[in-house]
């Protein structure tokens, strides 16, 4: 990269760039003002959260909503499914989709373009399309209500084995050659050599599968009905069509929100610095 | 590297066989989960069944179209219904694809300027928003715009009065047609495309339709600034540099020479967009179900509606293909408009692979450059 | 090479949906007829429903455990969050609750073959009130015991009353002393009326002033002059500034906008005396029935224990529903949550035990109910779904749409 050459545009810059930094962060306040304000209303009382709802402060504090919402609803109970659910559905995904990304990616088997074909074509089809389809699908199999109706479908994605996929193909084929030399087996291959080798796009996996499956909403709907099959979604969903009844209860609503929120943004926190680069890498096309 | 025959031969039936089983999981589970229920949907949309027992049982009769000219024929409550919930969606989709686009654009150009500090405080805290869930952001929203909540309390500070946000029916551009004196009259009261009158399309979003677009925008807007700054680090300083020796002014530079360059990035952004918006039913389905006045109704809820709440499974069904038709043609009709930077493919298999084939070079890309960052 | 594996993959597409009609064991074949082996007697019963509060989920949830106690047989409630969806789901899925609230889908749940028809084990049928009995019965059998019934009144909060100096004799009995009373009480904060945006609300004004959505043959009169003249009527009231509709001031229902003091009158009906012993406590009210227009007029709401034709425990749930529609249960019902039992031998101790809810006993008199046939619901739901605009709102118009809506759906 050449250096940037004094001119004209220089000496402006540094005002300029104060205005920016300032727009951003109004911006940047609106964006966050509206996490902040739930949290601080789940401290709040109800009289409190519908008279004062701007208040920062909450008058007077009271943890009423979260005690109200452990005691009065299965919130724990909507946990552990959640956690059950998304864990197998991250395990799995991880999995079969690594598994299928090699197939499609090293190995030569008849039919191959065919199911790449197949899965691009699966992966146009818009998700909201299969609501009802599925519904009838897992009530045939006999796993409605179930866990199993619940996690099965979710078990793999096309996007996901495309990331796979692409991952395996830009890894040299001379690692595989040795090892396939020295007499490994295929899966021996792609579990002790080339798996390790995929760390990053791994953990681009595991962020999207937990993300996923955990804000999954649409599909534990149609896939289940009884009331200690709820997972996180279908619980606080259901409370914010009023399923406490009488009032807002706004704070134990917010509440309620604000805690199913802390897995995700914990896992964000912790590896945005990932989710930031692999979308902002640098293109040598 | 030379090989025996047999041990070739041997190795590629090894393959071969590996191949199928490593990809077999992901075959039966999409293709159980996913096609065959394409399939027994497309049945039940061209059947009676009535949601008892098994749609593959012998008593359900094949009833043709019926039901997709029920919705398409504009006849009816099930006709208006469905030309209510395209109308809805219409706007939703007029209105949130290019401001999203336009922000999270913008966003991602205020963001990647040199000098600036706390780059990475901002991308967080615009993409933050991506990572909740729908179910979280709808409880937040109905709780920020209630009658007496946080926003209408804000705009009270700045001498505005809020309007009713999610019980406030009033499209915003009728209300603009009212103030202008037009009125549900003569002909613009006649039952026009799917049953719905020409004063009823132009009312435009709903009120409270457009909360939920801004409540789009927040959420996605984080999204598409990633895929925006990833397009723009992608285009390097250089060619900024020399526009600016050149001693054009930040829009110039912007509009000739920056923004042709994000050309394929903006097409990526809209097809998302679009496909993302004519699909909205989470929030819809814990916020407002449709009300007020069905001005949040859209064919993502009416199928679901239909089927899950009226029993007319049939009508449910065929609401949701009709979706997919829409979908794909719109995104064709993108692709039209927006040009495309690759020739044009002529079969769909082409134009899938087309559109797979940039997909996996991005994907490419961050996979390379996760590698090199890791 | 892709040709053979193309019509592999067709194969092994035929062959796995082949194969899910033959293991398809989610869907059973509809039995309606006899009822489960003394084997199948204590499998565990779900009573799904759809509660008005916690005065009604707890009241409901106690009787039940005192059967279940009673009976050995495990039961268990489930409060739904969205009744008609979740008893769709249910029948769909083959899996539905033993025991559910049926309301306004009673026929089309009984046209589907959904309900268990045990009209000839309830023991108290004869004790029912004819109306109800109407309501309920599919091709001329009770299918559904009706569990309770409700009429809408005139809520009024004494202190309000007091405050504006009312009293007793200006309750009103015509709709101009309506409007003059809501006059009287709407002050700064406080508005003269309520109502939620529905016709089971309004629908009370279309009875008072002589019409109603079907006449007594059964014939679509949703945009009779009555009518009309009903809704112009609120209409009035809205614009005046003497009436809000509870969405408008920010509440759920009727009963939060009057529990809550943003209103000092609502139209709802007796199930507000719940809400409003265990969530509004300081609040004192009462009811009265409602003026009169060309003459009385008010609206009736039912609902009845509806059982699964796919229960398992078809036996035990039956016993069950006796269990909670003797006489009693329903009054310990009425107490807890204001509703009025729907036998007719429960009618006199119940106005003992709750004076304050006789005017919605005496309504049902000349109470009207709500069009039920198959098809109606979705007239229903679009005809609601105007109501909360009729402030700027048409009301003729609103209704001529609703007379061609429910032509076609009454035609079947």
């Amino acid at each position: 990269m050449t250096a940037a050459p004094a001119g004209p545009g220089r000496r402006h810059a540094p005002v300029r760039t104060w205005a920016v930094f300032g727009v951003l962060c109004l911006i940047a306040l609106i964006y966050i003002f509206p996490f902040v304000i739930q949290v601080v209303t789940s401290f709040k009382t109800e009289v409190d959260s519908t008279n004062n709802a701007m208040s920062l402060v909450p008058n007077p504090a009271t943890t009423e909503a979260y005690e109200k919402l452990f005691t009065r609803s299965d919130y724990t109970l909507w946990i552990v499914n959640s956690l059950i659910v998304t864990v197998v559905v991250t395990a799995g995904r991880v999995f079969f989709n690594s598994l299928a990304g090699y197939a499609l990616s090293r190995l030569r088997f008849p039919g191959r373009r065919a199911v790449f074909l197949a899965l691009l074509a699966v992966m146009s089809v818009p998700g909201v399309i299969l609501l009802i389809p599925k519904f009838l699908v897992i009530n045939q199999l006999g796993i409605y209500d179930s866990y199993a109706g619940m996690i099965l479908p979710l078990l793999v994605d096309a996007a996901g084995v495309f990331i796979m996929k692409n991952f395996f193909d830009s890894i040299p084929v001379a690692v595989e050659e040795a090892a396939r030399i020295d007499g490994a087996g295929t899966f021996r291959t792609f579990w002790s050599i080339v798996l390790p080798m995929a760390r990053p796009a791994l953990i681009t996996l595991v962020i999207l599968s937990f993300q996923g499956s955990w804000n999954e909403y649409s599909h534990f709907i149609v896939s289940a009905q009884s009331t200690n099959l709820f997972t996180l979604t279908k619980g606080v969903g259901q409370l914010a069509s009023g399923g406490l009844s009488g009032g807002n209860q706004f704070p134990i609503k917010l509440g309620a929100a604000a805690l199913m929120t802390i897995p995700v943004a914990v896992l964000f926190f912790l590896f945005q610095k990932h989710i930031m680069n692999t979308t902002s890498g640098a293109v040598k096309d | 590297m030379a090989q025996p025959t047999s041990t070739r031969r041997g190795s590629a039936n090894r393959q071969g066989l590996a191949g199928w089983l490593f990809v077999a999981p992901v075959i039966v589970i999409l293709g159980v989960f996913m096609l065959v229920p394409i399939l027994m949907a497309v049945w039940v949309s061209v059947s009676d069944w009535s949601g008892n027992g098994s749609p593959l049982a012998s008593g359900v009769n094949f009833v043709g179209a019926k039901n997709y000219e029920a919705i398409l024929g504009g006849r009816g409550l099930t006709g208006q219904n469905f030309g209510l919930a395209i109308r809805n969606n219409l706007y939703y989709v007029l209105f949130v694809v290019p401001l999203q686009t336009i922000i999270s654009l913008f966003l991602a150009v205020m963001v990647t300027r040199k000098a600036l500090k706390a780059k990475g405080f901002f991308r967080t805290a615009f993409y933050f928003p991506s990572v909740t869930s729908s179910v979280a952001i709808t409880v937040l929203w109905l709780f920020l715009f209630n009658t007496s909540g946080v926003i209408n309390k804000a705009l009270a500070a700045a001498s505005i009065k809020g309007p009713n946000w999610f019980n406030e029916p009033a499209g915003v551009l009728g209300m603009l047609w009212t103030k202008l004196g037009m009125s549900e009259t003569g002909a613009l009261a006649q039952p026009g495309l799917f049953g719905i009158s020409t004063w009823q399309w132009i009312q435009g979003p709903s009120v409270a339709m457009v909360a939920f677009i801004l409540m789009a925008i927040f959420t996605t807007s984080g999204t598409f600034m990633l895929l925006f700054i990833a397009a723009l680090q992608a285009i390097g300083d250089e060619t900024e540099e020399a526009a600016m020796i050149d001693g054009a002014t930040a829009w110039q530079r912007f509009r000739y020479v920056t923004a042709p360059m994000l050309r394929p990035t903006i097409y990526t952004v809209v097809t998302l967009g679009l496909i993302g918006t004519w699909q909205v039913f989470d929030q819809i389905a814990i916020g407002s179900k449709g009300d007020p006045a069905k001005t949040t109704v859209t064919p993502a809820f009416l199928s679901y509606q239909s089927a899950f709440v009226d029993l007319a499974w049939g009508r449910g069904a065929a609401i949701a293909f009709v979706l997919f038709g829409i979908i794909v043609a719109m995104s064709i009709l993108q692709r039209f408009i927006l040009g495309n930077a690759d020739a044009t493919a002529s079969t769909r298999q082409e134009r899938k692979l087309d559109a797979a084939a940039r997909h996996l070079a991005r994907e490419k890309r961050e996979a390379e450059s996760s590698r090199g960052a890791a | 090479m892709n040709r053979p594996t193309k019509a592999g993959i067709a194969a092994v597409a035929l062959l796995s949906s082949l194969s899910l009609v033959a293991c398809g064991s989610g869907f059973t074949s509809t039995t309606s007829a006899a009822p489960s082996t003394a084997a199948a007697t204590k499998s565990k019963i779900t009573v799904l429903i759809g509660s008005s509060g916690e005065a009604e989920t707890t009241a409901v949830k106690t009787a039940v455990a005192a059967w279940s106690t009673k009976s050995g047989t495990p039961a268990e409630v489930q409060v739904a969050s969205d009744l008609g969806q979740q008893i769709a789901q249910g029948f769909a899925s083959g899996s539905p609750a033993d025991i559910m609230y049926v309301g306004d889908q009673f026929a089309a749940y009984a046209k589907a073959g959904n309900l268990y028809d045990y009209s000839a084990q309830m023991t108290n049928k004869a004790d029912f009130y004819p109306s109800l009995v109407q309501a309920f019965s599919y091709k001329g059998q009770l299918v559904c015991a009706p569990k309770d019934f409700s009429t809408l009144g005139l809520v009024i909060n004494t202190d309000m009353w007091k405050a504006a100096g009312l009293t007793d004799a200006d309750i009103p009995t015509t709709w101009l002393q309506l409007e003059a009373v809501a006059k009287k009480l709407t002050t700064g904060g406080v508005v003269g009326l309520t109502y939620g945006p529905e016709i089971a609300r309004l629908g009370a004004l279309m009875a008072e002033a002589g019409g109603g959505l079907v006449d007594a043959s059964g014939a679509a009169t949703a945009n009779s002059q009555a009518n009309i003249d009903a809704l112009t009527f609120a209409k009035k009231l809205e614009t005046e500034g003497v009436a809000k509709n509870s969405k408008d001031l920010g509440a759920g229902w009727g009963g939060e906008a009057f529990g809550k003091k943003l209103a000092a009158m609502v139209i709802e009906g007796n199930w507000i005396s719940g809400a409003m012993s265990k969530d509004y406590v300081g609040v004192g009210w009462k009811g009265v029935e409602l003026p009169a227009g060309k003459a009385k007029g008010t609206l009736v709401f039912s609902n009845c224990w509806g059982v699964a034709a796919k229960s398992k425990n078809t036996a035990g749930a039956v016993d069950l529903v006796n269990f909670l529609t003797a006489k009693d249960q329903q009054l310990a019902f009425g107490k807890a949550f204001g509703v009025i039992p729907s036998i007719q031998s429960a009618a006199d101790q119940f106005k003992t035990d709750n004076p304050n809810l006789v005017p919605f006993v005496n309504g049902a008199a000349y109470a009207q109910s709500l069009p039920a046939q198959p098809g109606t619901k979705a007239v229903i739901d679009d005809l609601n779904s105007k109501l909360p605009g009729l402030k700027t709102a048409d009301p003729k118009a609103i209704l001529d749409a609703a007379q061609t809506n429910l032509d076609a759906a009454l035609k079947g």
